[in-house]
């Protein structure tokens, strides 16, 4: 029976590319791969929901144009239209526009991009994060509260285990006793990379967004690990920056090595930014060319585009479940990297120089001693 | 590429968004959630050590009882070889005392014998010699009524007499 189920699939998938390819005959429309891979990993005035290209939920659009604030439905421009609000035109700039694809007020005939902070598909995704990661904490935390002692069970369990899993495996072992400190900044990072990850590899609405293959949202994270490393940096860090213990030529009359260091600090934030949003961005987009193989090859030959999308469909699955994987992994490796940055920042003088003092200290001792 | 070009709105949100996070995680989850683990992670180490520490004590405590049990058997096997012992010698001095009692009681009783048989013999000889001294009368009174026996008679002892010496 499951074998019958698995053949009339594979089936019907060798056949729908021929029927659609018969049927759309007349609807001569180019593909273009590289436009629908970009719209799909790019960010929108609107969020698709799934069978429908025309309509789409309608988010807020906030500007601040040359005139002031302005804020209404993305619907009145989401289909190309000219939308007049209180007096000022906009749009979305066209293909050939520099702004493509982004609001613009129309001054004088004239495009102009205002200051833009509306509520996109990935601001919505970031907020419908933000309520999952909060009401999922929430939940484990009263749970905690009303039963103290007890391992919660099932869902709950699994979340749990994540905690204790960065807690004590990362947080604790890497920064010992400065871990309950930091742990809350990490512990916020880990969770909210994971279910931003997670819900990007959902396909419809409240997921769907391409959030950590954005790099804005990447830099912001980096952005702000690197504050947190620097503000509760001790002195220790700053010396090492500024006055490290290496020869004086190397720092002296020509600061080479401080120069090395300061620029260092900015590359552990850069590599941040880049690996996460690389890696997820990566995977989106595999699985989209996967995909859209089959359209190219149905284009081609119905029957090579039937053998794609069996080809194509496997393969997809199998991206996927290797991003629930990655999405897992980049969120651990961005926690762990931040970590090890932040630690790094609270480390103390060299153990050497306090073992030296110690036994200083310990001779010193002896030699009252042996006056006395 | 607008891909490698963050959107300004889309940075403003997510410092928002992280910020709210932030807060609300750290004001209302975290020290909770991180307390309760912590607290956990140190009842369940409490706890093994607590365990660990009984099997221990109750280790020991079988140790101890083996060795009331071996001692407790020792001492049995002594009392009961000490009465074994006991019970021999008490029989053996039963028997040794049994069969000097025996002895006295017979010595005794062979000394009475013995007297008792001494005085007989004693008894018996008086007696025969009193009957032996009446038969001497009533013969010699009946042979002695004339002279010339008495005479001969004399003669016979006088005789008898010179043969001894």
């Amino acid at each position: 029976m499951k074998k019958l189920i698995i053949f009339l699939t594979v089936v019907a998938a060798l056949l729908i590319p021929v029927t659609a390819s018969a049927e759309g005959e007349h609807s001569e429309g180019g593909l273009d791969p590289k436009e629908i891979i970009f719209e799909h990993l790019g960010d929108a005035y609107g969020w698709e929901v799934p069978f429908d290209h025309h309509h789409r939920i309608p988010l807020p659009v906030i500007v601040w144009a040359h005139d002031g604030f302005h804020c209404f439905s993305s619907s009145h421009i989401t289909g190309g239209e000219t939308y007049v609000d209180a007096g000022t035109e906009f749009k979305l700039a066209g293909i050939d526009s520099p702004y493509k694809g982004k609001v613009v007020e129309i001054v004088d005939g004239k495009e102009h991009r205002p200051l833009d902070i509306s509520i996109t598909k990935n601001v919505c995704a970031v907020w419908i994060t933000v309520i999952l990661v909060i009401g999922l904490m929430l939940w484990l935390a009263s749970f905690l509260r009303k039963h103290p002692y007890k391992a919660p069970r099932k869902g709950l369990g699994g979340l749990e285990v994540c905690v204790t899993f960065i807690y004590d495996g990362v947080i604790k072992s890497i920064l010992g006793p400065d871990a309950r400190r930091f742990a809350p900044y990490l512990m916020t990072v880990f969770f909210f990379i994971l279910f931003m990850n997670l819900l990007g590899l959902a396909v419809v609405f409240p997921g769907g967004a391409n959030l950590t293959g954005n790099i804005a949202v990447t830099l912001v994270l980096s952005i702000i690990t690197f504050l947190v490393t620097n503000i509760f940096a001790n002195r220790h860090y700053w010396k090492e920056i500024f006055w490290p213990d290496v020869p004086l030529w190397l720092k002296f009359p020509l600061p080479i090595m401080p120069a090395i260091e300061v620029f260092g600090m900015f590359t552990k934030p850069a590599a941040l930014t880049v690996r996460l949003f690389a890696n997820m961005m990566g995977g989106h987009m595999i699985v989209l060319v996967l995909t859209l193989l089959i359209f190219i090859f149905s284009a081609v030959n119905p029957v090579a585009g039937g053998f794609t999308t069996v080809v194509s469909v496997g393969f997809s699955i199998f991206m996927l479940l290797i991003d629930v994987l990655v999405s897992f992994i980049q969120a651990y490796v961005f926690t762990m990297l931040s970590t090890i940055f932040i630690s790094l920042a609270q480390e103390k003088p060299h153990e050497a120089h306090k073992k030296g003092e110690s036994e200083a200290h310990v001779i010193g001792e002896e030699i009252k001693d042996a006056l006395v | 590429m607008e891909l490698f070009t963050p959107d300004f709105g889309l940075i403003f949100w997510m410092f928002v968004a992280f910020g709210v996070l932030f807060l609300v995680l750290w004001r209302f989850a975290w020290p909770m959630i991180l307390k309760s683990v912590d607290e956990r992670a140190d009842l369940i180490d409490k706890g093994v050590q607590y365990a660990q520490n009984a099997k221990e004590q109750l280790e020991n405590a079988n140790r101890e009882a083996q060795g009331y049990i071996e001692q407790a058997r020792h001492k049995e096997a002594d009392i009961l070889r000490e009465a074994d012992k006991m019970r021999t010698q008490i029989i053996e001095e039963a028997r040794v005392a049994a069969q000097a009692e025996a002895q006295k009681v017979m010595d005794a009783a062979k000394v009475q014998i013995a007297q008792q048989q001494k005085q007989a013999e004693a008894q018996f000889r008086n007696q025969v010699s009193d009957f032996a001294l009446q038969i001497a009368d009533k013969v010699v009174r009946g042979q002695m009524a004339d002279a010339g026996r008495q005479q001969a008679l004399v003669d016979s002892l006088l005789t008898e007499i010179e043969h001894k010496n």
